[in-house]
């Protein structure tokens, strides 16, 4: 046991060494695709929300292509599934409360 | 390394969205659990007292069981 303490910091460096192509891969995704939104997507985001209320009310969305329509369904459930992996950060718990 | 795709592009309203609903969600979990667990404690306060009630019960009735019993074997073996 002393011996893997004493082999610690180098299999640390070892497993920075080898994950950090991974890691700057995953780092370049994530700086564009995981970004919070910044203050100047604000105008975009407006945007966005008129469109879609505006699209809601004139009814164009019967007109939409059931290929996109289910595209959109998906994309919307996974934006509200986030809720709950909020949650479950926030209860400190994986299923259901723990009291 | 050079043969990865382009980063998409995620539209800032869906990332508004996501990130929005992330921190909604962390706020009710942990008012959520906060107002559970203060209910909890209150009933298991009342649960406490009403089990040491009931313990003194059931220890009363164990004791009278006992007494009737040596009673009855008293009675048996005279």
């Amino acid at each position: 046991m002393s011996k893997l303490i004493a082999q610690a910091p180098a299999l640390a460096n070892r497993l920075a060494a080898q994950a950090s192509p991974k890691l700057q891969t995953f780092w370049k995704y994530a700086k564009v695709e995981l970004a919070p939104p910044t203050l100047a997507d604000i105008p975009e985001i407006r945007a966005g929300i008129s469109r879609l209320l505006a699209a809601a009310r004139t009814a164009r969305w019967k007109e939409v292509p059931v290929r996109e329509a289910w595209l959109n369904s998906l994309v919307t459930i996974e934006v509200l599934c986030w809720f709950y992996v909020g949650e479950c950060i926030g209860k400190r718990h994986i299923v259901g409360y723990d009291v | 390394m050079s043969g990865l795709p382009a980063a998409v592009r995620v539209s800032p309203l869906i990332k508004f969205g996501r990130w929005s609903l992330l921190t909604l969600g962390v706020v009710y979990g942990a008012f959520h659990q906060g107002r559970l667990s203060r209910k909890e404690a209150a009933f298991r306060e009342v649960e406490d007292k009403q089990k040491a009630i009931r313990d003194a019960k059931v220890a009363e009735e164990k004791k009278r069981a006992a007494e009737r019993e040596i009673a009855e074997l008293e009675a048996l073996a005279k």
